[in-house]
């Protein structure tokens, strides 16, 4: 009866829109790291932490004034709608619901309650009891009034700063690699520091010392001693003292630079990869991100022009040195291997791309490449290079969108050169825009007032602009080679190859999208 | 027939010399000199001279400074390319010499040896890539007129003296549309040698020996040369 209604409880749940829509937008306020509030979200709950210590202070030693109290109970709602929020986007167990109850039913037998409970709450727990969810805990709990006396535990609020700032995590998940190092550093200093402070009580607690008078007291001397601070409240007396102080403070000098170098080595060794992270995470909250793979010659001629032309683009690549170079220009960059499925599902699935280059000098790398995209995403445009004739069919056959064959693309360049270089230069200069008139095109929306009207009636004529074909739905197998100024009636989705002063087809492209404002 | 030597079979060699052999208007002479290549070349169906390039009597033999009219230089080997340019420029000084190059920073070395234009595969690539990204329909038309469609075609035609078109203004012209073409600009020689876009010179005067660049299909530029008396 009760496993009955969870279940139709996370059906219902999941019929829900509004549900997963209220779920989502959490998610991108809370977790998610490409969103675009969750950065305000965070600086708001920095600035909370930051003025609730200000007031915990200021109270120590101050009457609280009435708003002061309001502050504090505002924030400390913040804190706990945040907690819940996290706990409730932590998991989806309707799903987990869905699935077992599915299971049960392919096995034809009874969801039990019991089981459902225990995934609920063992899911849950896992939440609750990650360190991050105790520090928000530690910083929301001692606001409750029987548990005053805990107040000085509104300063792990400061440690809920670490959870927003991505540069100490970065920072302690570089050290935490060198786990091993640390470990055997703290062995010794621990190993050390009783050593020391156990010879000391033995020999000078027992009254020949003043100073020591219990175990405690040793030990404070052994750590102020090693950790090179020095007081000098207690200082040893006896010879055995001194000597086990000459060693105690060797050995404190020699923990302190092999830890110094651990952290410095950690960090040399670690700061491509923070920095190409760093770099990565920018370049994925980029809209319509092109990526190129391979940065040979052709790769960074291509990207110099990209560049040039403000458009946004990732490098992929997994060679050192022409990492290096797209390094140097401060172009995005990701060193790794796109033969790895990882590789171009981190960089293409999931960020906004609609074009990708292929361009590495080896096709085989490339039909991978290819392929691994088109499998599955098709809407995503890509340009693949070949490297040999006999391959351009391949790429085709693997559904690339454009095949380019550098060296026919020469060759037909050279053979126009043969002729008068006239319309070499022609072309040349439309191509490179050395001069304003430009070659561009010119899209007819649907629902746009041009449709239904000639050439001539748009003013096309009075501008001068030529109209050298029309696409019909964008598509090259459909076109009108010069269509005629006064029969030709635009259509919706024509799309136009216009010839003209840049500005006057800038002007036309501008009237078309006004229309839809 | 324009005689046209090719210097190196390498990939861009082979294109060039694949489009040149369907046109008859070409004489086509190729040479190498990795014996390798030569092997391939005849295999593929072309004539190919070897040659080390120990002496210059080779170029002589080939005809530079007496018939050849122009010369690619498509060796994959850099240092070759720049040592024919150099040794054909001294041969002839009206040649015309278009020579490959792999990095950018040979292209100030080869114009100095000779070369009247250099060519990157890499750049020509990454240039086109280029326009698929920016203008993805412009570079659908252009395909269209790419020798290997053989679509479209762009052609530029001298105005021959007494022809409808001498001096006539760009306003005023209707014969292009009467043949389907379209005229993309004209190079004209009394502004000294500079091309002019018909978008841009509405009032300038067309005369003969002037060069009309236009568009369209092969068969309409036919009848279009007939008319204006360029054939």
């Amino acid at each position: 009866m009760l496993a009955k209604l969870l279940v139709s409880f996370a059906y219902f749940l999941d019929s829900l829109k509004w549900y997963k829509g209220a779920k989502n937008f959490t998610y991108d306020l809370l977790e998610n790291p490409k969103s675009k509030i969750k950065p305000y979200f965070d600086a708001f709950i920095i600035f909370l932490v930051l003025v609730t210590v200000s007031i915990l202070i200021y109270d120590i030693a101050h009457h609280l004034p009435y708003h002061f109290e309001i502050m504090e109970n505002i924030a400390v709602i913040v804190f706990i709608l945040e907690w819940l929020g996290r706990f409730w986007i932590h998991d989806d167990l309707r799903y987990e619901i869905i699935k077992y109850h599915e299971k049960k039913l392919a096995k034809e037998e009874e969801p039990s309650f019991f089981q459902m409970l225990k995934m609920i709450i063992k899911t849950k727990a896992k939440y609750i009891f990650s360190p991050m969810s105790i520090i928000d805990l530690l910083a929301i709990l001692p606001t409750y009034r029987p548990l005053r006396v805990l107040r000085i535990f509104l300063i792990f609020r400061l440690l809920k700063i670490f959870r927003y700032t991505k540069s100490l995590n970065t920072f302690f998940r570089i050290l935490s690699d060198k786990k091993l190092e640390f470990n055997f550093l703290l062995l010794i200093g621990i190993f050390a520091i009783f050593m020391s402070a156990t010879i000391m009580y033995v020999f000078e607690g027992v009254g020949n010392n003043p100073n020591i008078n219990s175990f405690i007291d040793a030990l404070y001397w052994s750590i102020v001693t090693i950790t090179t601070v020095g007081y000098g409240d207690i200082t040893p007396v006896t010879n055995t003292g001194k000597v086990v102080t000459f060693l105690l403070v060797g050995g404190g000098f020699f923990i302190l630079v092999l830890a110094t170098s651990i952290v410095t080595n950690a960090l040399s060794e670690k700061i491509d990869l923070v920095l190409e992270n760093k770099l990565l995470s920018r370049a994925s909250k980029l809209e319509e991100l092109i990526v190129v793979f391979g940065y040979g010659r052709m790769g960074q001629t291509l990207c110099e022009e990209l560049h040039a032309n403000g458009k946004n683009f990732v490098v992929v690549d997994k060679s050192e040195e022409n990492v290096t170079r797209a390094k140097e220009k401060g172009y995005f960059y990701l060193k790794a291997d796109a033969q790895k499925y990882e590789t171009i599902k981190n960089m293409v699935f999931n960020n906004d791309v609609r074009k990708v280059v292929i361009n590495t000098d080896n096709d085989a790398l490339n039909l991978s490449i290819l392929l691994t995209i088109k499998a599955e995403r098709k809407d995503i445009e890509v340009i693949v290079r070949a490297n040999n004739d006999e391959n351009i069919k391949k790429f085709k056959i693997a559904h690339a969108d454009f095949v380019i064959f550098p060296y026919e693309t020469v060759a037909e360049v050279a053979v126009e050169y043969i002729g008068n270089s006239v319309k070499f230069d022609a072309i040349e200069n439309l191509l490179l825009k050395k001069s304003d008139i430009t070659l561009d095109e010119v899209n007819i929306l649907d629902g746009s007032d041009m449709i239904g009207k000639t050439i001539n009636e748009v003013g096309f004529k009075n501008l001068n602009i030529t109209t050298i074909a029309v696409l019909k739905n964008g598509s090259s197998k459909n076109y009108i080679f010069n269509p005629n100024w006064n029969e030709y009636k635009f259509e919706a989705n024509d799309s136009l190859v216009v010839i003209g002063n840049e500005e006057d087809i800038e002007g036309i492209k501008k009237s078309i999208a006004r229309q839809f404002t | 027939m324009i005689k046209i030597i090719l210097f190196g079979y390498s990939k861009t060699g082979r294109e060039i010399a694949k489009l040149l052999r369907e046109d008859d208007e070409y004489e086509l002479h190729l040479i190498e000199e990795n014996p390798l290549k030569v092997a391939e070349a005849r295999e593929d169906g072309f004539e190919c001279w070897h040659s080390s390039f120990n002496d210059d009597s080779i170029f002589e033999e080939l005809g530079i400074g007496t018939d050849v009219k122009i010369l690619f230089c498509t060796s994959t080997n850099d240092s070759l390319n720049l040592f024919v340019t150099l040794s054909a420029r001294n041969l002839d000084k009206n040649l015309k010499i278009l020579t490959l190059i792999y990095k950018k920073e040979d292209e100030k070395k080869m114009l100095l040896a000779g070369a009247n234009r250099t060519i990157s595969p890499y750049d020509v690539g990454a240039l086109k890539a280029y326009r698929i990204i920016d203008k993805p329909k412009v570079s659908k038309v252009l395909s269209l007129f790419s020798l290997h469609t053989n679509k479209l075609a762009i052609n530029e035609i001298e105005i021959p003296k007494s022809s409808p078109l001498d001096g006539v203004y760009f306003k005023d012209v209707d014969i292009f549309d009467k043949h389907n073409v379209i005229f993309l600009g004209i190079l004209d020689r009394e502004l000294g040698d500079e091309f002019i876009f018909f978008s841009k010179g509405i009032n300038h005067k067309i005369d003969y020996k002037d060069v009309v660049v236009v568009l369209g299909s092969k068969k309409d530029i036919k009848n279009f040369k007939k008319e204006i008396g360029s054939v």
